[in-house]
C-alpha cells in the first residue's frame, strides 16, 4: 500500500478493482464505509457481482484479464477531456520527459522485441538526455516525444466502445465509472484504488497495476490522503515476508539478490546502484552499498570484513528464474531430491496443481512444517494414487500458529506490529523460529564436521540465545541493526553495540549491521518501536504515529511530498498529510518523504525519491513487457485480441497444455470466499467454517444453467486442458455472461480453497489453472482460463 | 405371585376389545419410552417451526374441553339443581378425571423437563396462560380425584372419607366449574400471543370466551355420546329421557357460541380471511358442520328425542370442537411450504392415550359403582351418617368385599 | 409487565447497508457460546447461506438474499438473532418465568427453571427460541445477548467481531444514531427504524436499504405481545369469583327450595300427617 488502511476513510471515490475486500479483507470495509458515510462513492469492478459489489454505488462487470483495456479507456478519457491534475502531472510525474526517438509501438509490440526468447531489449525505451546525462523535458507537454504525448497517442486507441467490446462491460456502467472516478482529478479530491489478486494474477499483472498507478498519477491521487494505489496484501504477514525477501530475486529490504555475474561486492554495487545526474533527485537507492554491507555484516558478523568483501562471496548467486512455476517444472522433471514446505500447500494452491502433485512422487524426502496435515504433506494418498508406489519419506513438523508465538507481523499498510504469545502451542508443535534455529544450529555442527564449503554456514552470526526458543527480541534488534564500533556520524558519537537510529545512519564500511535496512528505526535505543500502542491522533488524520511502527521511518503515507503544491501547501488543506510551516521551516503532519524544502525552493528534491529520476512514472522503461501497459488476451482466451494482432503478452512464452475455445468455451476464474482461507487447511478443518461453506462449488449464470439443464446444487464436472474436477453448481444472477465482440460469452467462477484432505473436502480449482505467469513477477495466471462444464460428477 | 396370577387370570377373562385396548396402551407406553431415550427430535415430527404438534393439539388442547362434561354436568345438576340428570354425573366425573389424568400424562411426555413440572408451583408467573392452565389442571384434577373418590369410598365402604366427600360435594362442584371456566378459556388465551401467526379466521380477542363456551357445548355433547355408547356397548340402561333434557339446553349454548363467533369474526377480526383455500375449507367444515348444523338439529324436537339422531348431532359438535382446536393450535398456524404431520410415535402415543381413556373407563365401570348412582338411591340431605338406600340396580355388587367395618355401615 | 429501568439498557444497532455478509458474527457467536457446528451440504438458501435456520446450535445467522430487481443484482444480508424485546412475549408466557428481561437489555434464560413446554417458541413473534431436539430432556436455546459479557462491560461477541454493521450501546443512543443516519442519507435507507416499535420495541434495531419484507422480515405487531394475553388473563380473578360466586348463590337458591320442602315434609311427618309419595 502507498497509504494505509485507516487512510481509506479520507477517499472521495474508492475503486475496488481486482479485489474483493468485503470478503477477503473484511476489516478494511470499516474504513471504506466510513468514507461512504461521509459521501464517498464506491466502485466495484469485478467479473462477478461480489459481496463488495453489493455495497457499491457503481458496479461494472468486466471479463477476466481485461483490466488494461478498462483502465486504458479511462486514461484516454482523462486525456481527451483534459481532466488531469495539471500542476501535479507536470511537476511530479515524468509526463514532461522526452523519450528516445527510436522508441516505437507497432501492432502490439514495443520496439526492441526479440520473438525467439520472448524478450525486449530496452535500449530504445530510455529517456532523452543532454550531454551531461540530464533528462530532457518539455513542461508544456506538447513535444511529440514527451511522455505525455506518447501516452496520449498510445491510449487514443482505447475508445469507450472498443473497450467495452473487449471487456464486455455495459457501456453505461463504464461511463459511470469513468465519470465518477475521473472527477477526482482536481486538487482537494481523492480517489483510491484497492487492488489485489484479480489484478496481479495475469500474464500482464504488473502492467495491470501500472495502469492503475498511471491513472492515479494523472489525477494527482498519489501521495495524498484518501488516495494512492493500495495492494491489499494476502497472507497475514505476506508484507513482512516480502520485506524480508521471501522472493528469489530479492534480499531483505528489496535489495536485488546477486546474479551470477556480480562477482564481487563492487560489481554488485556497480550493477544495482542506480545513478542519477539530476541534482534534484534524491535517488534513494544510491544508498544500496550501505544497505548491502550492513546486511552482510548482520549475516556474518565479525567474519565479514572489508578485506573479504564482507563475505559477499558467501551469498548464492542466481543464474535463472527460481520462481514458483519454474521450480515446479523442475520438480516434475525429477530435479529435486528433497522439498521443504514450510507453511505452504502447493498441490492445492499452485497452478496446474495436478502436475505438481505428480512431481512430488519423485522426491526422496519431504519436510512439511504446518499447523495441519495438508494435502501436500499427504500427497502420497491423493485420490487415484496407490501409496505403495511412492517411496518418498515424509516428515510433518507440527508448527505453532501465530497466536502461539511472539514476533512482529507487518500489515498491508506496512505497519510492523508486535504480537505476544497468547497460549502455548499444543502437543509437540513448535514455532517456525525454533524449527529454523534448530536447523541452523545442527547444520552448523554438521558443516563444521565434514561440510563442503562450510564457511557460509559455520561463519553465520547466529546468536539468539540458548533458550528453547530463539530470542525473538534479539532477532528484532538485529533486523534494525547495530553499530559494530564507536563511530561519529553527523557530529554525534555512537557506541559499539548501540542500535542504529535509522537507515540514514547505515554505513558501507562495516561499522553498522542491519538485517533489513527498511526496518532500521524499528528497534532503536528507545526500545522496540513495534510494541508501541499509543492511541493519540493529534492531527485527526489517523496516522497514529505512536501505534506500532511503519516502514520506512514510521512514514504512514508514501510519496507524501506529492500531497502538497510547489510551496508545500497541501492540495487539500482539509486533509493534509504534510504541510510546510513557513515560520518554523519544518514539515508538519506525517513523516515527510525526505525532509527537504518545498519544490519551489532551492535545495529541494523531487518527491518520488525511490526512483532515480525522482518523478512518478507514467512511462516506465524498466519492465519486461513495455513502458506502457497494453491490452493482450490471457494465455487462454475465448476471443482474438481486438486491439492488435498480438494475442498474448509477447514477453511471456506460450506454455504447453493450452486449450482452445472450441473445446473449452467458457471463461473460468478463481477466487476466495470469506469463509475459507487459501488452500484450506486452516479452515476446512474447522467445523464452524465448514458449516458455512461445506463443499466445492462453481458459480454459473442462470442462462448457462438453463442451457446445461442444471439446477442449483447439481453436481457438475469442470474440465480444462489440465484436468477435471467435480463441484456443485451455484446458479446465480450474480454471474452474468458478457457481450464480447458481439458474442455472448459465459464465465464461471470457482473458489480455490478445496482439496482432498481434511474435514471438508472437494475438488481443487487449481487442477484446472494454467502454469504460466506474469512477465515480470511470474505470478501465475490464476484468474483467467478456458473450461467446459458438464452435468454430473466425475465417475467414481 | 398369587396376586400377579390373579391379575393375569382376571385379564384373561376380558373381552377381546379390552385386550386390544390394553395392547394399544402397551404400545403407546413403549413409544413414549422411545421419546425419552432418543429425544423428541428423532421420535416426533416436531421441530423449531412446529414446537407443538399432535400431543399438544389433541392430548391437551382438545382433550381438556372434551373432558368438560364433568364440570358442566356437575353445575347443571347441583347448581341449577336439575336432579334428574344425576345418573349422568358419575360417569362424567370419571371421564373427566381420566381425561385430565391423561392430559397430565400427555403433558409430561411432551415436556422437555418433566421432572421439573412441579416448578410451576414454585416459580409463579401470573402473566403466563400456561401457568394459569397448569395450576388449574392440577387443581381440577385434584378436585376430580376427590369427586371420583366418592364411588371408590362407596365401593370399599370407607365411611369417614365418604362423609367428608359428601360434605365437600357442593363446594367441589362449584370449585370445579370455576376452575374449569378459567382454564378452558385460558387454553384460548394461549393463542392470543400468536398475533402474527394464527390465521385471521381464528385469531380474535374473544378466543378465551369462545373456548369456554365451546367446551361447555362439547362437554354436554360428550355426555350424550358417552351415555349412548354405554347403553349400546356396556349394557347400561338407556338414559334417553335424561339426554333429551340435556339436549334441550344445547340449542342455546350452541347459538351463543355461533353468535359470539360471528360477532368476533365480523367485528373484532381483521382480514384477509379467505386467502388460503385449505383454511377456508377447514373453517367452513368446523363452523358449518361442527356447530351450525348441529344447532339446527338440536332445535328439532324430533332430533332430541331420537337416540340415533341426537347422538349424531352430538358427535358433530364433538367433531366441530376437535376441528376447532386443531385449527387454532395447528392448521391455522401452519406454513403452507412446510407442513407438519404427526410421526408414527406421536400417533401411537395419542392413540394409546385415547385407548387408555376408554380402557380405564370400562375397567372403572367394571369395578366401581359409577352407573348405580341414581337420584332415588341417594339421600341428598346431608346425613349424620351415610346410608345407602336400597333398591339401586346392581347394588349387590357393591357390597363391600374386604376389611369393611360392617357394623358401622349397617347400623 | 414490569417496567424495566431503561437508562442502563443496551441495544444492537444493525445497519444492513453496512453488513458485508462476512459472517464473522455467526462464527464468533458459536465460539463464545461453544456451540456445535451443524452438518451442512452445499448451501441452504440463497447465496452462501448456511445453516438452513437458527437452531439449538445456531443463535444467530446471516440470511442471504440473492436476486435481481429492475435488472440490478441485489445481494443482501440480514442478521437474525433474538430481538431482546422490551416486553418479551417469551418471558410473559413462560409458566415458570424462565425468561427474564434484564435491566442491561438482554433477555436471559434460566435453564434450571425451564420445564420445556415450548410455549416461548410459540409465543416469540420472531421465531427465536429453539429446542434441543436431539436430547432426551431438552432445554430451550437462544441468543443470550451475551449477558455475561455485557455485565462485565464488554460488547457481545458478535458485535465485537463485526467489522462494519453492528453498533452496540445505550438503546436511546442507538435509536438516535439510527435516526441521524436516516436523516443524513434519506435516499439510501428505507425510512424506518425497525425495532423501535416492533413488538413494542426491541433491543435489536435494524436499518436497511431494501424493503424489510424482501429481506425476509416477518410482519409483526407494534403492540407489546404480552398485552394480548394479559387482557384476557387479567380477568381471571374476576371470572373465578363471578363463576364461583354465581354458582354458589345459584345452588344456595336452588337447594333452599329443596331444603324448605324437606323441612316442610319433616314437619308434616312429625305432625303425623300421611307421607306424600311424590
Ligand atoms: N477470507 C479470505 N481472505 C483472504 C484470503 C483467503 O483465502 N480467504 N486470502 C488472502 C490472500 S493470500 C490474498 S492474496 C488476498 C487476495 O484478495 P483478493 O484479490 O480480493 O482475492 P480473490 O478473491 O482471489 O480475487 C479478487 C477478485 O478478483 C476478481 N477477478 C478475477 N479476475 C479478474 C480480472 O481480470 N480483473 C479484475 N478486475 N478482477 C478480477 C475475482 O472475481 C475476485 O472477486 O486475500 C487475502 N484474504
Ligand atoms: N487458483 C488460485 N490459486 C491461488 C490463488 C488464487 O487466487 N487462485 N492465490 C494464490 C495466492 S495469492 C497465495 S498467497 C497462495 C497461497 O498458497 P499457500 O501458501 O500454499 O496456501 P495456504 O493455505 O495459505 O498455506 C499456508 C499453510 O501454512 C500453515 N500455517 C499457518 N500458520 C503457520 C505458521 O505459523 N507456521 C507454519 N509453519 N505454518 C503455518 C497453514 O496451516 C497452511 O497450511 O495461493 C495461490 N493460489
Ligand atoms: S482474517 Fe484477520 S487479517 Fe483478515 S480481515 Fe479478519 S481480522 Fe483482519
Ligand atoms: S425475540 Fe422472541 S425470544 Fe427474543 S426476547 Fe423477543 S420474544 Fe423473547
Ligand atoms: S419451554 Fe421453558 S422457557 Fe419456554 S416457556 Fe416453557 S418453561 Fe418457559
Ligand atoms: S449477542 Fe451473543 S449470543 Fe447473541 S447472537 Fe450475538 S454473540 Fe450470539
Ligand atoms: S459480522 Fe457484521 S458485517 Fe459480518 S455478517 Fe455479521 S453483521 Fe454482517
Ligand atoms: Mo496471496
Amino acid at each position: 500500500m502507498t497509504n494505509h488502511w485507516i487512510d481509506i476513510k479520507h477517499a472521495d471515490v474508492i475503486m475496488c478493482i481486482g479485489s474483493n475486500p468485503a470478503e477477503n479483507h473484511p476489516i478494511s470495509f470499516k474504513y471504506v464505509e466510513e468514507a461512504m458515510d461521509n459521501g464517498a462513492k464506491l466502485i466495484s469492478v469485478d467479473p462477478r457481482y461480489t459481496r463488495t459489489s453489493s455495497k457499491s454505488d457503481t458496479y461494472a462487470q468486466l471479463r477476466p484479464g481485461t483490466d488494461i483495456a478498462f483502465i486504458g479507456g479511462m486514461i484516454n478519457y482523462i486525456l481527451n477531456n483534459d481532466l488531469i491534475h495539471k500542476e501535479y502531472v507536470v511537476n511530479y510525474t515524468n509526463a514532461a520527459f522526452l523519450i528516445n526517438e527510436k522508441y516505437d509501438f507497432n501492432d502490439g509490440l514495443f520496439s526492441g522485441y526479440d520473438s525467439d526468447d520472448f524478450k525486449y531489449s530496452k535500449d530504445t525505451w530510455a529517456y532523452q538526455t543532454d550531454k551531461d546525462g540530464k533528462q530532457l523535458r518539455d513542461d508544456t507537454l506538447q513535444h511529440p516525444r514527451s511522455v505525455y504525448q506518447l501516452l496520449k497517442k498510445h491510449y487514443s486507441r482505447y475508445t469507450p466502445e472498443k473497450v467495452c467490446e473487449i471487456t464486455g462491460t455495459a457501456i453505461q456502467d463504464y461511463m459511470e465509472v469513468i465519470r465518477t472516478f475521473t472527477a477526482t482529478g482536481k486538487a482537494g479530491k481523492a480517489a483510491t484504488i484497492m487492488y489485489a489478486m484479480g489484478t496481479t494474477q495475469h500474464t500482464y499483472g504488473t502492467q495491470n497495476v501500472r495502469s492503475y498507478a498511471m491513472m492515479q498519477l494523472l489525477l494527482g491521487n498519489i501521495g495524498i490522503a484518501g488516495g494512492g494505489i493500495n495492494a491489499l496484501r494476502g497472507e497475514a504477514n505476506v508484507q513482512g515476508s516480502t520485506d524480508y525477501a521471501i522472493l528469489y530475486h530479492i534480499l531483505p529490504g528489496y535489495l536485488k539478490s546477486p546474479t551470477y555475474d556480480n562477482k564481487s561486492l563492487a560489481t554488485y554495487n556497480e550493477k544495482w546502484t542506480p545513478k542519477s545526474t539530476d541534482a534534484q533527485s534524491a535517488n534513494w537507492w544510491s544508498n544500496t552499498p550501505k544497505y548491502m554491507t550492513s546486511l552482510l555484516k548482520a549475516y556474518w558478523g565479525d567474519a565479514a570484513t572489508e578485506k573479504n568483501d564482507f563475505c559477499y562471496d558467501y551469498l548464492p548467486k542466481r543464474s535463472g528464474n527460481y520462481s514458483f512455476i519454474p521450480l515446479m517444472e523442475r520438480l516434475q522433471g525429477g530435479g529435486f531430491e528433497g522439498l521443504v514446505c514450510m507453511g505452504t500447500n502447493p498441490i492445492v494452491g499452485g497452478p496446474d496443481a495436478g502436475s505438481i502433485a505428480n512431481g512430488l512422487d519423485s522426491l526422496k524426502w519431504m519436510v512439511a512444517a504446518d499447523l495441519w496435515e495438508t494435502e501436500t504433506s499427504v500427497f502420497w494418498r491423493r485420490p487415484g494414487v496407490d501409496p505403495k508406489t511412492i517411496d518418498t519419506e515424509v516428515f510433518l513438523l507440527p508448527a505453532a500458529s501465530s497466536v502461539e508465538k511472539e514476533g512482529s507481523i507487518s500489515n498491508s499498510g506496512r505497519w510492523a506490529q508486535w504480537r505476544y504469545k497468547a497460549v502455548n502451542p499444543p502437543g509437540h508443535a513448535e514455532s517456525d523460529a525454533f524449527i529454523v534455529d534448530q536447523w541452523v544450529k545442527n547444520l552448523k555442527k554438521m558443516y563444521a564436521k565434514d561440510g563442503e564449503f562450510p564457511a557460509p554456514i559455520t561463519d553465520l552470526d547466529w546468536n539468539y540465545g540458548n533458550g528453547h526458543e530463539p530470542d525473538i527480541d534479539m532477532v528484532a534488534r538485529e533486523c534494525n541493526g547495530q553499530f559494530t564500533r564507536d563511530i561519529r556520524i553527523k557530529g554525534k558519537l555512537y557506541k559499539k553495540g548501540q542500535q542504529v537510529p535509522s537507515f540514514a545512519f547505515l554505513q558501507a564500511d562495516g561499522s553498522t549491521t542491519s538485517g533489513n535496512w527498511l526496518y532500521c528505526n524499528s528497534y532503536t535505543e528507545k526500545g522496540n518501536m513495534m510494541q508501541r500502542r499509543g492511541q493519540e491522533d493529534p492531527t485527526g488524520m489517523g496516522f497514529y504515529h505512536n501505534w506500532a511502527w511503519c516502514w520506512p521511518v514510521n512514514r504512514r503515507v508514501l510519496y507524501n511530498r506529492a500531497s502538497v503544491d510547489m510551496n508545500g501547501k497541501p492540495w487539500n488543506p482539509n486533509k493534509p498529510i504534510i504541510s510546510w510551516n513557513k515560520l518554523t521551516r519544518k514539515w508538519e503532519g506525517d513523516v515527510p518523504d525526505g525532509g527537504w524544502v518545498p519544490m519551489s525552493e532551492d535545495g529541494t528534491k523531487s518527491p518520488f525519491i525511490m526512483l532515480p529520476e525522482g518523478y512518478g512514472r507514467l512511462y516506465a522503461g524498466g519492465l519486461a513487457d513495455g513502458p506502457f501497459p497494453e491490452h493482450y488476451e490471457p494465455m487462454e482466451s475465448p476471443v482474438n485480441n481486438l486491439m492488435t494482432s498480438q494475442q498474448s503478452n509477447p514477453a511471456v512464452a506460450i506454455p504447453g497444455k493450452i486449450g482452445d475455445v472450441a473445446n473449452y468455451p467458457y471463461v473460468g476464474t478463481t477466487y476466495r470466499v470469506s469463509e475459507h482461507w487459501q488452500a484450506g487447511a486452516m479452515t476446512r478443518n474447522l467445523p464452524w467454517l465448514v458449516e458455512l461453506v461445506p463443499d466445492m462449488f462453481v458459480e454459473i449464470s442462470e442462462g448457462l444453467a438453463e442451457w446445461k439443464n442444471l439446477k442449483n446444487g447439481d453436481m457438475v464436472t469442470v474440465t480444462t486442458e489440465r484436468g477435471k474436477i467435480e463441484a456443485r453448481a451455484l446458479v446465480t444472477s450474480r454471474i452474468k455472461p458478457l457481450r464480447v465482440q458481439g458474442k455472448m460469452i459465459e464465465q464461471v467462477g470457482l473458489p480455490w480453497h478445496f482439496g482432498f484432505n481434511g474435514l471438508a473436502t472437494g475438488g481443487s480449482a487449481n487442477t484446472l489453472t494454467t502454469a504460466t505467469g506474469d512477465a515480470n513477477t511470474t505470478i501465475p495466471e490464476y484468474k483467467a482460463f478456458l473450461c467446459n462444464i458438464e452435468k454430473g460428477g466425475l465417475p467414481s | 405371585m398369587t396376586a400377579a396370577s390373579l391379575v393375569v387370570n382376571e385379564i384373561k377373562g376380558y373381552h377381546r376389545f379390552i385386550k386390544f385396548l390394553i395392547l394399544l396402551v402397551a404400545v403407546a407406553a413403549v413409544a413414549s419410552m422411545a421419546r425419552f431415550v432418543f429425544g423428541l427430535g428423532p421420535t416426533t415430527n416436531l421441530n423449531d417451526t412446529y414446537p407443538w404438534g399432535l400431543w399438544i393439539s389433541f392430548d391437551v388442547v382438545t382433550a381438556v374441553p372434551l373432558a368438560a362434561g364433568a364440570f358442566t354436568l356437575g353445575a347443571i345438576v347441583h347448581c341449577f339443581h336439575i336432579k334428574k340428570l344425576e345418573p349422568l354425573v358419575r360417569p362424567a366425573i370419571v371421564t373427566g378425571f381420566l381425561g385430565y389424568s391423561l392430559v397430565c400424562i400427555g403433558l409430561l411426555l411432551d415436556l422437555g423437563q418433566p421432572h421439573k413440572g412441579w416448578h410451576v408451583m414454585r416459580y409463579w408467573n401470573l402473566h403466563s396462560p400456561m401457568f394459569e392452565v397448569s395450576m388449574c389442571v392440577m387443581a381440577y384434577t385434584t378436585v376430580l380425584l376427590l369427586e371420583f373418590l366418592s364411588p371408590v369410598t362407596e365401593k370399599f365402604g370407607w365411611y369417614l372419607p365418604m362423609r367428608v366427600l359428601r360434605w365437600l360435594e357442593m363446594p367441589l362442584v362449584i370449585l370445579a366449574a370455576a376452575i374449569s371456566t378459567l382454564h378452558q378459556s385460558s387454553l384460548g388465551t394461549f393463542f392470543l400471543i400468536a398475533v402474527d401467526k394464527l390465521h385471521n379466521l381464528w385469531y380474535n380477542p374473544l378466543l378465551p370466551l369462545l373456548f369456554w363456551v365451546s367446551a361447555i357445548c362439547s362437554g354436554m355433547c360428550i355426555i350424550i355420546v358417552e351415555a349412548t355408547a354405554c347403553h349400546k356397548w356396556m349394557g347400561q340402561p338407556n338414559e334417553g329421557v335424561l339426554l333429551r333434557t340435556l339436549a334441550k339446553t344445547l340449542p342455546w349454548t350452541l347459538a351463543l357460541y355461533i353468535a359470539l363467533r360471528v360477532y368476533s369474526l365480523l367485528v373484532l377480526s381483521n382480514g384477509p380471511f379467505f386467502d388460503q383455500p385449505v383454511l377456508t375449507l377447514l373453517f367452513g367444515l368446523e363452523l358449518g358442520f361442527g356447530f351450525i348444523l348441529p344447532f339446527f338439529m338440536f332445535t328439532q324436537q324430533s332430533v332430541r328425542n331420537d337416540d340415533r339422531r341426537r347422538v349424531i348431532a352430538a358427535l358433530l359438535v364433538v367433531f366441530g370442537l376437535i376441528l376447532n382446536r386443531f385449527n387454532v393450535s395447528m392448521f391455522g398456524m401452519m406454513d403452507p411450504n412446510q407442513i407438519y404431520y404427526p410421526s408414527l410415535i406421536e400417533s401411537l402415543v395419542t392413540i394409546g392415550i385415547i385407548a387408555a381413556h376408554i380402557l380405564f373407563f370400562v375397567l372403572i365401570a367394571k369395578y366401581f359403582p359409577i352407573f348405580e348412582h341414581h337420584p332415588e338411591t341417594v339421600d341428598y340431605s346431608l346425613p349424620d351418617r351415610f346410608r345407602k338406600i336400597d333398591g339401586g340396580k346392581g347394588s349387590e355388587e357393591t357390597v363391600p368385599v374386604v376389611g369393611q367395618p360392617v357394623a358401622e355401615t349397617n347400623d | 409487565m414490569s417496567k424495566v429501568d431503561t437508562s442502563k439498557q443496551k441495544a444492537f444497532l444493525i445497519d444492513m447497508t453496512k453488513c458485508t455478509g462476512c459472517r464473522g458474527c455467526q462464527v464468533a457467536c458459536k465460539q463464545w457460546n461453544q456451540l456445535e457446528a451443524e452438518k451442512t451440504e452445499f448451501f441452504s438458501g440463497e447465496g452462501y447461506q448456511n445453516p438452513p435456520a437458527m437452531s439449538e446450535y445456531t443463535f444467530t445467522r446471516i440470511k442471504f438474499r440473492d436476486y435481481q430487481k429492475n435488472g440490478q443484482n441485489e445481494f443482501a444480508f440480514y442478521k437474525e438473532m433474538c430481538m431482546h424485546c422490551e416486553d418479551p412475549a417469551c418471558a410473559s408466557v413462560c409458566p415458570v418465568g424462565a425468561f427474564e428481561k434484564t435491566a442491561e437489555g438482554p433477555v436471559v434464560y434460566k435453564a434450571d427453571r425451564c420445564i420445556g413446554c415450548r410455549f416461548c417458541m410459540i409465543a416469540c413473534p420472531f421465531g427465536v427460541p429453539k429446542y434441543e431436539w436431539s436430547k432426551g430432556l431438552p432445554l430451550v436455546k437462544k441468543c443470550t445477548g451475551c449477558y455475561e459479557r455485557v455485565v462485565e462491560g464488554l460488547q457481545p461477541a458478535c458485535a465485537t467481531a463485526c467489522p462494519t454493521a453492528i453498533t452496540y450501546g445505550n438503546r436511546d443512543e442507538m435509536i438516535k444514531i439510527a435516526e441521524e443516519r436516516l436523516a443524513k442519507h434519506p435516499d439510501k435507507y428505507i425510512h424506518k427504524v425497525y425495532g423501535k416499535e416492533e413488538a413494542g420495541g426491541t433491543s435489536v434495531i435494524y436499518l436497511t436499504s431494501l424493503p424489510f419484507d424482501e429481506l425476509g422480515f416477518k410482519p409483526v405487531t407494534l403492540r407489546p405481545l404480552p398485552g394480548y394475553t394479559w387482557q384476557a388473563l387479567r380477568m381471571v380473578p374476576a371470572a373465578f369469583l363471578t363463576v364461583g360466586g354465581g354458582l354458589s348463590a345459584l345452588s344456595w337458591i336452588t337447594h333452599r327450595k329443596d331444603r324448605l320442602k324437606k323441612e316442610r315434609e319433616e314437619e308434616a311427618a312429625t305432625a303425623g300427617e300421611p307421607k306424600e309419595d311424590k
